[in-house]
This record gives C-alpha cells, sequence and structure tokens, in this order.
C-alpha cells in the first residue's frame, strides 16, 4: 500500500539509524581448504553482501587461513579472523565467534557449502518484514563434492520436510524435541546471541551432545519467533569429510532399519533422556531469566517428560504409564513422536531396561540436574 | 426480531462470537455503528453470547444473540441460517476465525446465500500461519472477500490458504475519535503524589504474557539513575488473569530494584480518561496485529513508545508520532524510553500532536469504513475493482521479496 505521508514538520527523530555493523556472516573453519574459496567467493557475491565477515579458526593444518586472510584483502567489508591456540570442536568455536560478532543479524556458515546469491537478502528481508521474527532458516539443495546438485532437499533427507513445510513458524515445542535446523541454512537477530551465550556446558555431554545450531533454534523459539523457509539458499556439500552429514540413497533405509533393531536393546537411551531434560531445563532457565516465563514453562514441561523417558522400563514406569502419556499427548501426534513412543514401549518391554536400577536411575537424573542448573 | 427485509437500502449482518470486551467486537462495534445509514441497514449478531459492548451499539442496530453452546451447533446454525434469510441479508460481516467456520459452513452446505467478508484479526502469527483444511475450505468456498488487519495475516491468507488476492485486502484498523474526545482526567498524579518534573506513561494491556511486561521491565532498570527518577509507569490493566505471569513480573520489579518507577493500577473501565491525565504510554507486547491501543494512544494526543509488532506501528514508525523499537529487546527499548524522557514538553505535545493528526486523517473509523464499504460494493458486483479508492488505512501490500538472480 501507498505509504503514509511523513509530516512536513521538524519533528524529534523516532527512527534511529541502524549500527555500522547491521549483517554479520560467522564462518567456522577446520582444514577447509578445499571447498572455502567456494564458500567465500559465493559470499563476496551476494546481492546483499555482509558487513562484516567473521571467521575462527579451529587450529587448521592446512591452508584455511591463508585463503581467508587473502580474501579479506579482496572484498569491501571487513573481514576478521581469529586462529585458536588449541582445538574447540565447532559447538565451541561458533561460541567464540558468536560472542565477537556485532551484527543486529547473525548468518551462519559452514566452511564446505555454495551460498545463492539472494541469501543474505532473503534472510534480511524476512526479518525486517516482520520484527517479531528471532530466526529464519531455510531448506538447501544437496550438492556433491564437485558442487553438481544432486536432485535431492536438505530437510527431506532428515525427514523433516513434511514438518516444516507445514509449519511457516515453528512452534518452540518442536525443537524441543527434535534437531531441526543445520546452522549454515540460519540467521538470528542479536537478542538471541545475547540470551544463547555462553553456551551451558552440558551441550557437550556425550550421552546427548547438543550442537551449536540446535541450541541457538531452542533458544531463539523461546525468546522470539522462527520462521522456516522452505526456499533452498544454499548448495549444501556431501561429502566423506563433513562434520554433519546427510543421508542420501540407500544410506537412509539403512540407518532406519539400524536404529530400529536398536530399539528396546539399547542401555543407553535412559542417559540420553536425562541430559536432554537438563538442556530443555538450561534453555528454559534463559528464558525465564529475560521474562519469558510462559515459554520457559512450556521447556520445562517437555524436559520433565524427558526426565519420565529416561525412567521406561523401571517399575511404575511400564508400557501403560508410556501409553497414558502418549494419550495425555506428550508426545505430539507427528509421524517420528509416534514413532518415539513405540520405541518407549519397546523399551519398557524390553528385558535388559526391566532389569534397571530405579534408585541408580534416580541419583543419576538429580545428578544431571545439580549440573543444568 | 423486529427487522423487516429494507429492500431500498443494503443489509448488513455483522457477526462476532460475543460482545465481550475485546479487540475484534470492538472493530465490529465500531464498524456497525459508523457504516453509512442511507445505504445500510445493519444488524449485529454475536452467536454465542452478549456482553458489555452491547451497550456502545448504536441505537438503530438490532442487536441478535443466538446462544449456541459449542462450535458445530447445528441448532445454532439452523437460527443463524433463518436470521439470515428472514432479514434479505446482502453481506454478512464476520469477525475471528470461529466465526468464520461458523458463517462458511452455513454458506457451502447451501443454508445461506448472503455474500461473506470474513475480517481476520488473528493475534497468534507468531505461533500458528498454518492453513488446515476447515480453514481453507471455509475461505476458498465459504468467503467471498478477506480483510486482514496485518499484512502478514492478507499473505498468509493469499499464500498458505489459497484466498483470491484480488478479493484480499489489507484492513488496518481506524479508532473512533469521539472516544477521546472532551474527556475528563482522572488525576494520578495525585493519587500517585508525582513532582512536576516527573513524566506519567500509561500502558494500557493486561497482565498476560504476550503483552511482556518483562522487557519493560527490564528496559526502565536499564535507564540512568536521573531518568528513572523522573519516571513513573502506571500499568492498567485486568491482573489475575494469568496468575505465574504475574507473580514472575512482580519479582521481577523487586530484584531489579525498580519499585518507585512502576505502579500496577488494574483494570479501569475509564481508559480514556487516564489518557487524558497522562504525559505519555508505552506499550511492549512481544506479538500482536493491530494493536489498536496505539491508536487510542495516538486519539488522546499522547507521545508514545509502542513496540514494532503490528500493523499500526509498522505503518506509524518514522512519522514522529511516537518511538517503535523491535519487540523483545529490552536494550532497544530502553533507548526508546530514555529519548521519550529527554524531550522537552513542547516537543513531546509536538508529538502527540502528531500522532493525533494522524489519528484523524488515516486512522479515523470514519474513513476506514468507507473504505469497507467500497469492498461490500466490489462484493455485490455493484462496482468494479479498479473504481476502487481506498483510503490510506486500506489496501494490498507490495511484495518486493527478494528472489534468485537468474543465471
Amino acid at each position: 500500500m501507498a505509504r503514509i505521508d511523513a509530516s512536513p514538520d521538524p519533528l524529534p527523530r523516532d527512527d534511529p539509524p541502524p549500527g555500522p555493523v547491521d549483517l554479520t556472516v560467522v564462518l567456522c573453519t577446520f582444514n577447509g581448504a578445499p571447498w572455502l574459496p567456494d564458500l567465500l567467493g559465493s559470499i563476496a557475491g551476494q546481492t546483499r553482501p555482509p558487513d562484516e565477515l567473521v571467521v575462527f579458526d579451529d587450529a587448521s593444518d592446512d591452508a584455511s587461513v591463508a585463503i581467508v586472510e587473502a580474501f579479506a584483502a579482496t572484498v569491501p567489508f571487513e573481514v576478521r579472523v581469529q586462529v585458536n591456540d588449541v582445538r574447540l570442536g565447532s559447538t565451541r568455536n561458533f561460541a567464540a565467534a558468536l560472542a565477537e560478532s556485532r551484527g543486529r543479524v547473525i548468518a551462519l556458515a559452514d566452511q564446505d557449502d555454495l551460498w545463492y546469491s539472494h541469501k543474505l537478502a532473503l534472510l534480511l528481508w524476512e526479518f525486517d518484514r516482520d520484527p517479531t521474527i528471532s530466526m529464519v532458516f531455510s531448506d538447501a539443495d544437496l550438492i556433491d563434492e564437485s558442487g553438481q546438485e544432486l536432485g535431492r532437499r536438505l530437510w527431506d533427507t532428515r525427514l523433516i520436510g513434511r514438518t516444516l513445510r507445514r509449519h511457516a513458524v515453528v512452534p518452540e515445542d518442536l525443537f524441543a524435541r527434535r534437531a531441526l535446523t543445520t546452522g549454515c541454512t540460519m540467521a538470528v537477530r542479536r537478542r538471541v546471541i545475547d540470551a544463547a551465550l555462553p553456551f551451558p556446558d552440558l551441550l557437550d555431554d556425550p550421552r546427548a551432545v547438543m550442537r551449536h545450531d540446535r541450541w541457538l533454534s531452542l533458544v531463539a523459539a523461546a525468546v522470539g519467533t522462527v520462521r522456516a523457509l522452505p526456499d533452498p539458499l544454499l548448495g549444501f556439500r556431501v561429502h566423506t569429510a563433513q562434520e554433519t552429514g546427510v543421508l542420501v540413497g540407500s544410506q537412509l533405509p539403512r540407518a532406519m532399519w539400524s536404529a530400529a533393531r536398536k530399539v528396546g536393546r539399547s542401555t543407553a537411551a535412559p542417559a540420553e533422556h536425562r541430559v536432554r531434560a537438563a538442556q530443555l531445563q538450561a534453555a528454559a532457565a534463559r528464558a525465564e531469566l529475560v521474562g519469558d516465563f510462559h515459554e520457559a514453562a512450556t521447556l520445562r514441561t517437555i524436559a520433565e517428560h524427558q526426565s519420565q523417558r529416561a525412567l521406561v522400563g523401571t517399575p511404575g514406569h511400564g508400557p501403560l504409564a508410556v501409553l497414558r502419556s502418549a494419550a495425555h499427548g506428550r508426545y505430539r501426534g507427528d509421524p517420528l513422536s509416534v514413532l518415539a513412543a513405540g520405541a518407549d514401549v519397546a523399551r519398557s518391554l524390553s528385558p535388559l531396561h526391566r532389569r534397571g536400577d530405579t534408585a541408580a536411575a534416580n541419583a543419576a537424573a538429580a545428578a544431571d540436574e545439580v549440573a543444568a542448573s | 426480531m423486529t427487522g423487516l427485509v429494507d429492500e431500498r437500502r443494503t443489509n448488513v449482518l455483522m457477526v462476532t462470537d460475543s460482545l465481550a470486551v475485546g479487540g475484534a467486537e470492538q472493530v465490529a462495534v465500531d464498524l456497525a455503528n459508523t457504516l453509512d445509514r442511507d445505504t445500510y441497514r445493519i444488524r449485529f449478531c454475536a452467536t454465542r453470547a452478549g456482553g458489555p459492548l452491547a451497550a456502545r451499539l448504536a441505537d438503530d442496530v438490532e442487536t441478535i444473540v443466538l446462544n449456541r453452546p459449542t462450535t458445530w451447533d447445528v441448532g445454532g446454525l439452523l437460527r443463524f441460517a433463518r436470521l439470515v434469510n428472514s432479514t434479505g441479508t446482502d453481506i454478512i460481516h464476520s469477525h475471528g476465525r470461529g466465526t468464520l467456520r461458523f458463517v462458511a459452513l452455513a454458506r457451502v452446505l447451501g443454508l445461506i446465500r448472503a455474500k461473506h467478508v470474513f475480517h481476520d484479526h488473528f493475534g497468534w502469527l507468531n505461533l500458528d500461519r498454518n492453513a488446515g483444511l476447515d480453514l481453507r475450505v471455509a475461505l476458498q468456498r465459504g468467503t467471498d472477500a478477506y480483510l486482514g488487519v496485518d499484512s502478514r495475516l492478507c499473505s498468509w491468507a493469499v499464500d498458505t490458504a489459497g484466498m483470491d488476492p484480488r478479493m484480499t485486502f489489507l484492513v488496518r484498523s481506524g479508532v473512533d475519535l469521539s472516544r477521546f474526545e472532551a474527556v475528563e482526567p482522572i488525576d494520578l498524579r495525585e493519587r500517585f503524589r508525582l513532582r512536576d518534573d516527573q513524566v506519567l506513561m500509561i500502558m494500557l494491556a493486561n497482565i498476560r504474557h504476550p503483552k511482556d511486561h518483562p522487557t519493560l521491565l527490564r528496559a526502565v532498570a536499564e535507564l540512568p539513575v536521573d531518568l528513572q527518577d523522573r519516571l513513573k509507569v502506571v500499568v492498567v490493566g485486568a491482573t489475575g488473569v494469568d496468575p505465574a505471569y504475574q507473580a514472575g513480573c512482580e519479582a521481577m520489579i523487586v530484584r531489579l530494584g525498580i519499585e518507585r518507577c512502576i505502579e500496577i493500577y488494574g483494570r479501569s473501565e475509564q481508559p480514556a480518561g487516564l489518557l487524558a491525565a497522562a504525559d505519555a504510554a508505552v506499550l511492549s507486547s512481544k506479538n500482536e496485529t493491530g494493536p489498536l491501543v496505539v491508536l487510542e494512544y495516538m486519539a488522546s494526543g499522547l507521545p508514545f513508545v509502542a513496540t514494532d509488532t503490528g500493523e499500526i506501528t509498522h505503518a506509524v514508525r518514522g512519522l514522529g508520532a511516537g518511538f517503535v523499537p523491535p519487540p523483545r529487546d529490552h536494550h532497544a527499548l530502553a533507548d526508546a524510553l530514555a529519548a521519550l524522557l529527554r524531550l522537552t514538553p513542547e516537543e513531546r505535545a509536538a508529538m502527540g500532536q502528531r500522532g493525533r493528526e494522524l489519528a484523524e486523517s488515516v486512522f479515523d473509523q470514519h474513513l476506514v469504513t468507507r473504505g469497507v464499504e467500497q469492498i461490500y460494493e466490489l462484493t455485490l458486483g455493484l462496482r468494479d475493482a479498479t473504481d476502487l479508492v481506498l483510503p490510506e488505512a486500506l489496501g494490498s501490500t507490495t511484495d518486493a521479496r527478494p528472489r534468485p538472480v537468474p543465471a
């Protein structure tokens, strides 16, 4: 519609101009020399280039740092490079890099991808169009090592395509239950970074690692609205050396069959649920700190559900308890949640778990709660 | 029911769930009161229950309450169809998605043939932008025109629910200016023993989580001490509706040490009188599609700080009527509060005056209603789409979405 006319009279200014850094790209590198030239070229070729690029290299052995430094000399925006003395791992490295970012909006980059030229412009447009949005993430096309399209989308290979295409905005309880995002498809508002940092130590718990992108999503959904864009905004490279892989071709059914066979035989599940519960409690604490009491309560409810799942198979937590919990809607109604409920029923019937020591489980849960707090 | 078929005028039936105090209901009442009486004969149907807003309806608006107890109440549906058909209703103007489903069902079942204009006030865009089968059918088969109070709603209607873009209109809410004229101020300065140099700032918002009082509290806590000393925020709105949230806010006030800056007034039946007594106004909502209250601030001639969450704040951003920081950002809200507190009384008055002028020139309910009347005429086939001359508060949004660059 037509813009409402501005007043011709001199009036106090009510729309302060944006700061010098409006849009930051945060990139973490580790031995990424084979792919970095493609990624950096695609960032330089954006129709809306970033105002700054923050690069944290995790002690690479190859030419990654030299490539970035050479790139810095050729672009009009500021490039800040930091090389870690010791290897932090990608989640800690991202935490450190995010802490150095200055933008109002921060987009995350992985070293091996190829961004489409309108990626940053579209992400920024979504933020400007709707001030309530705290995070935007998109889909991606899968590409092979040479950059050729594989004809598949990232969301579909993770079995989340149908869910996300039905949710233009993604409710926080979905993030609390499942990993839905990949860092390189995301951009967040500054307030998400403020609420998410410092990352809690229990993200690194080997029993249930939570990567930086899932933590950021969880916090973003608790302190704002998360928008899922079905547009593919980058080529997501599939190769053997990548840290966050995808399953393509026959790998997917094989992995699902393997997971199904493990149901009821794994003894790791209770510990994993306890750690997840503690991580959710940590996110709830962040939301509560900024006054998002309602969102914090939602996270605590799901954390409690995770704690209950940890006890499945112990006395009083048999198949009937699982079914009762499902009847109360604690598993949501989507297919993967139905599978989760089925897995818990199977686990509750498994002799391995029925031998479980309730007292030990409770003690472990209490220890995790302490760690979370 | 006293109304007979009025063949000289177009018969309009305004439909809401109830006549309780709420944004959608207020808009429906304001529209009913300002439609042109020479052209339109207006009835008002509350399908579930009456309420206090009935007293605000003009005397010539016939009110019917159907008392339907459930969403899919067959008896209520039949009573509604009888009402529509017996009064020769030409246009049904429904408000709210529950009412939409009810009216559209009657249309899809062939119980009524009147044209249906749906007015969408949905306020939970931050949580839900899906369109289930029921909504898609209701809009595509049971609705002739869609009026969204927010451009994001209009985008949703077209992109997600499949509404015809030619019959989808952005209709920003209007305000009945007469409610804010010649109002007797309620003396809050005396009640709270304010010094002359203290700025009395009102926040009209029930104590519920969408209003995001914690961000306001954190912003006040971040102000320099000299500005805190000059500020008194009075929160006016229903208490006790969300006890856990309210307890969290009260604990936060103590934890942040800002007790002297904040007063919880509670519910008031005279918001216009309270606004008339204030120096400025504030709204810290995390998500709104209106919000109507910002129009009330402008109608009262108050400079304001209101988070940029809805169509009204979006429309007046940068026009000198108030400060519009992003939502859920206490740093930005603190900056805006500080900027307002640092204005001289004359500058504050100029800003408030600019808001009042905008309310009169853009958001006056009579102007908005003239635009809605044009949409009625279009829906009835009495006007061509090319003849629409919509006022500034109405229109369609331009989509400048960045697209891929061709290889």
